[in-house]
């Protein structure tokens, strides 16, 4: 009887145990699936928004040898192909004489004239082309053409200009907008941090002020990261006014996640401190220095992995916040990182994509793929300085 | 006099480290056994061959065998729970649970399945005047174990081995975290707990082994050097080692 | 002459470089109190008489049952009771969860299996609150779906009660689990031996004695875990459906917490719907405030009476 109730009581929790690696294996699952298909290289080169260009085309015929292999509509006067993508036509090739690398704007204003960047993955909108009778005709995806046909106008029409769109969907300018924060929030916060571990270990007389210092920066660390965001776009904002800024921007993020850091930063370094031996502060100090020399010394360099990996740590929370960012960073994607302007960082760029009416899944999952995968080779780094560290003091 | 234990040859090593060595030894019933010896020599190992706590270390091995009234309390047909519920433990430092007075003797009981609430009243007032801890405990049974003294705990410990009426006790150094006045009310306790249990003690002190033990082994270097009644071992050892340690010319 | 010149001017780096570590501990600690500060006063701007853009009554707002922006109208009664059912009710499912599988990793499992589930709660608890969202907004409302079509019952697309209960039980099971794991490996073994001593088996001792030694760590860890489903906010706002009025109780209702009302619509806001998000803040630090001293108090109550002499 007792055998049964001890088996039913061990199997339970290995039934408990399996329930967490489940919902973890479904999450890396679902992730992998829906983003994976939109993993490529051009997302980290490409912006979000697509642009929009109006270009002339010289047609001319030009000779090209052919090195296109491929199967998709080849363009011979071009030296380009296209192929249908889902009601939408795609280039897939443009050769390196291809005059399309140096298409000329026809958009008024200051680009007039001046080259386009046209890429692999853009995508033909419209085509102005006379028609067998001189006729000036417009061809393209209004038109319902496919790829087909576009070729064939592109082959056998003179042309006169083509309307075309960049890809979008790419996180070049988030992953910037990223590291900026994390830059500029551990700028600030490291320095704070070490100095206030150093003061709350090594000079921690224990009177009741210390005590209330240390309440504090521990209580800090449980209030939830929104109200940071409120406090921060309050109190923070204006000292980014000094510095130009008109609205929420990358900036008032980085000085608010600065703040997020120190208790995880303070903690972590003061654990990092109290490992260093006594023995090695005594001996610093019988032969004459005084504190503050051998806290820089003897005691700073010897806490050095533990700072690190409080280092690393900061940055895994700056890649994973979201909700105080959406206070002070906005929700805006923009395509040109900059300190003062509003800008989303990885995570944010997916709370934007997700709040839209039709929340475009496989990127978001794209780019979680990618935190998740920054996170992990982090959270690696940390293990892997701790071992070593651990190691050379057995040695 | 009844043999209850009957030990041959056993040799136990922890990995490349042989503890014991070629034990041979029979221990009597209803008598108190101490095993003496300096510091490492195996004494605490072997006690706890007896009740298979050895087990639970990975690398231990152990040969021989070891009959407990004629069966070997090693072959594999005895369950180990069973064979612990026969052979009870106390150990050096008291180790009560974080459970009421009560709840700390009832439950071995409980555990091996009693669940009849006046059973279980009956047995742990039965133990806990056994260890002669229910006077002082009587009016508080269901407060905190861990507010009593260290030697009430210990004797708390003591009342907990007890109620599962086990045939054997087996004490590891039970009185060297006490005091002397705790010490001497748990050597009377021994005295009397003699008459319905046999009682195998591990010892530091010779004076106590002296005092309160019907039989003594005296074990060097995982070898038992000299086995004797209690008299003769500290009036007139054979083995010239033995000597010189009841004597204190080592410790 | 040398040695005492550096030694004086050693002497007045020491008093300038340690008085700068207290400043900055200053400024550390500071924050706390600027946090109450702003919050305290911006949070309860909107009910003083002079509020700009029209006074809210103080207790209108603490006990009503309706939050429509549109209309004006901002009670946050109800919201309280949500936020405090949905984190219940996370706690509810994952403290046993988390606890069981604590013990399986140090007690029960074999070592290298016991190395691999630190891996994978170590992944669960690094995985950033967005990514949860976005992992519930596609596969847990799926499941609450199906499980309502199942029943018969309608959802509104899978946002729902359920969906957030879910989704912050296992937002914190990590935390949960690694502080049972912290406090039953320094569970001593002599208290473990004398179990085993008097004839309990093995699983008898995890659970009886174990377990009830490392009761205060691992109540310590409920508490964390209950911090963090009051104060999870993206995921949950992916999650909620936002519900302008309640509170809701039933499984599958779409539900609103106070921090998914103070980060929805965000982008187009101002004025009064804007501040008053600093109100709601204020609510909710109380609110953790409060749960916190309780539960506290409850675990110092439950410890002393296992108080060591």
């Amino acid at each position: 009887m007792r055998k049964i109730k001890d088996y039913i009581l061990n199997a339970i929790t290995y039934i408990a145990s399996g329930i967490s690696v489940l919902i973890l294996g479904v999450l890396l699952v679902y992730l992998l699936v829906n983003g994976v298909k939109s993993i490529n290289l051009k997302m980290f080169s490409d912006d979000y928004w697509a642009k929009n260009y109006l270009v002339e085309v010289d047609s001319d015929s030009r000779n090209f040898d052919s090195k296109y292999n491929g199967d998709d509509y080849y363009i011979k006067k071009y030296d380009i192909a296209i192929k249908d993508d889902d009601k939408e036509i795609v280039v897939t090739y443009i050769g390196e004489n291809s005059q399309f690398n140096e298409l000329k704007s026809l958009t008024v204003g200051d680009s007039l004239g001046m080259i386009t960047p046209f890429d692999v993955g853009y995508k033909i909108e419209s085509i102005e082309y006379l028609d067998s009778n001189g006729v000036i005709s417009i061809g393209g995806v209004l038109l319902k053409h496919n790829a087909i046909e576009v070729a064939q106008i592109l082959n056998e029409n003179h042309v006169n200009s083509i309307y075309y769109q960049s890809t979008s969907g790419g996180i070049k300018a988030s992953i910037i907008n990223t590291l900026i924060l994390i830059f500029v929030s551990l700028l600030i916060a490291t320095p704070i941090s070490i100095c206030s571990a150093i003061y709350l270990n090594e000079y921690n007389s224990k009177n009741k002020f210390n005590q209330l210092l240390s309440v504090s920066i521990e209580t800090l660390a449980g209030v939830p990261s929104i109200i940071y965001g409120l406090v921060g776009i309050t109190v923070l904002f204006p000292v980014t006014q000094l510095f130009g800024a008109t609205t929420t921007s990358v900036l008032l993020g980085a000085l608010t996640m600065a703040v997020i850091l120190l208790p995880t930063m303070i903690k972590a370094t003061q654990v990092a401190l109290a490992q260093v031996d006594q023995g090695l502060k005594d001996a610093s100090l019988s032969l004459g220095a005084t504190k503050v020399q051998t806290i820089n010394k003897v005691v700073l360099p010897g806490a050095m992995n533990g700072i690190l990996s409080g280092l690393l740590l900061c940055v895994s929370k700056v890649i994973g916040e979201s909700a105080a960012l959406v206070y002070t960073m906005g929700t805006f994607i923009s395509d040109t990182p900059s300190l003062t302007n509003q800008g989303t960082s990885l995570s944010l760029m997916i709370y934007s994509i997700m709040s839209n009416d039709n929340p475009n899944f496989e990127l978001a999952c794209a780019i979680s793929l990618i935190i998740l995968v920054i996170v992990l080779v982090l959270n690696i780094s940390v293990k892997l300085i701790n071992y070593k560290f651990n190691k050379l003091g057995q040695r | 006099m009844n043999k209850l234990f009957s030990v041959s040859d056993v040799n136990l090593s922890y990995g490349d480290k042989h503890v014991l060595k070629d034990i041979n030894i029979d221990l009597y019933k209803n008598k108190v056994t101490a095993f003496i010896g300096p510091s490492g020599c195996g004494k605490s190992t072997f006690l706890r061959c007896f009740n298979r706590m050895n087990d639970l270390i990975d690398s231990c091995k152990i040969d021989g065998t070891i009959l407990m009234e004629n069966k070997d309390i090693y072959n594999k047909k005895y369950d180990v729970v069973d064979l612990r519920t026969n052979v009870g433990m106390v150990f050096q430092k008291p180790n009560p649970f974080m459970m009421s007075i009560y709840e700390n003797v009832a439950y071995g009981l409980k555990c091996s399945g009693i669940k009849d609430k006046k059973v279980l009243k009956q047995r742990v007032i039965n133990a806990l005047k056994q260890a002669a801890l229910y006077d002082e405990v009587s009016t508080r049974l269901n407060d905190s174990a861990l507010s009593l003294s260290g030697g009430q705990q210990q004797r708390l410990c003591i009342a907990r081995a007890i109620a599962m009426k086990p045939e054997v006790i087996l004490m590891d150094e039970p009185t060297s975290a006490l005091d002397p006045i705790a010490t001497a009310k748990i050597e009377e306790l021994i005295e009397e707990l003699k008459k319905d249990f046999t009682i195998i003690i591990v010892t530091h002190s010779m004076h106590q082994a002296s005092r309160i033990s019907d039989y003594t082994a005296f074990f060097l270097n995982g070898e038992i050097v000299e086995y004797d009644i209690t008299k003769n071992i500290f009036q007139n050892p054979k083995d010239i080692r033995c000597e010189n340690y009841i004597t204190g010319r080592f410790g | 002459m040398n040695n005492l010149k550096t030694t004086k001017l050693n002497k007045i780096i020491d008093k300038v470089v340690s008085n700068i570590y207290l400043l900055m501990t200053l400024i550390s600690a500071s924050f706390m109190l600027i946090i109450i500060i702003f919050i305290l006063f911006k949070g309860l701007s909107p009910f003083m008489s002079n509020y700009q853009y029209g006074v809210v009554n103080f207790l209108d707002f603490l006990f009503g049952t309706q939050y429509r922006p549109d209309m004006g109208i901002y009670g946050v009664g109800f919201i309280i009771i949500n936020t405090l059912v949905s984190a219940l009710l996370a706690l509810s499912i994952a403290f046993p969860i988390s606890v069981l599988t604590a013990l399986f990793v140090v007690k029960i499992a074999p070592q290298r299996l016991s190395e691999f589930m630190k891996v994978v709660i170590d992944l669960l608890a690094s995985i950033p609150s967005i990514v949860y969202g976005v992992f519930a907004a596609g596969i847990i409302t799926k499941f609450t779906m199906t499980i309502a079509s199942m029943l018969g019952v309608q959802t509104y697309g899978g946002t729902s009660l359920l969906s957030v209960v879910i989704l912050l039980a296992i937002m914190i099971f990590p935390t949960i689990t690694s502080i049972s794991i912290s406090s039953i490996s320094s569970v001593s073994e002599d208290l473990q031996h004398a179990s085993l001593a008097l004839g309990a088996t093995k699983v008898q001792t995890n659970f009886k004695v174990v377990l009830l030694s490392a009761k205060q760590g691992i109540f310590a860890g409920a508490i964390l875990g209950v911090g963090r489903a009051f104060g999870e906010a993206t995921a949950v706002s992916m999650v909620a459906g936002n519900k302008m009025f309640g509170p809701t109780f039933g499984l599958f209702n779409t539900t609103r917490t106070l921090t998914s009302t103070m980060i929805a619509g965000l982008k187009e806001t101002s004025g009064l719907d804007y501040d008053i998000r600093f109100s709601i803040g204020l609510v909710l630090l109380i609110i953790i405030l409060i749960t916190n001293f309780g539960l506290n108090f409850i675990k110092n109550k439950v410890g002393k009476t296992h108080e060591k002499n």
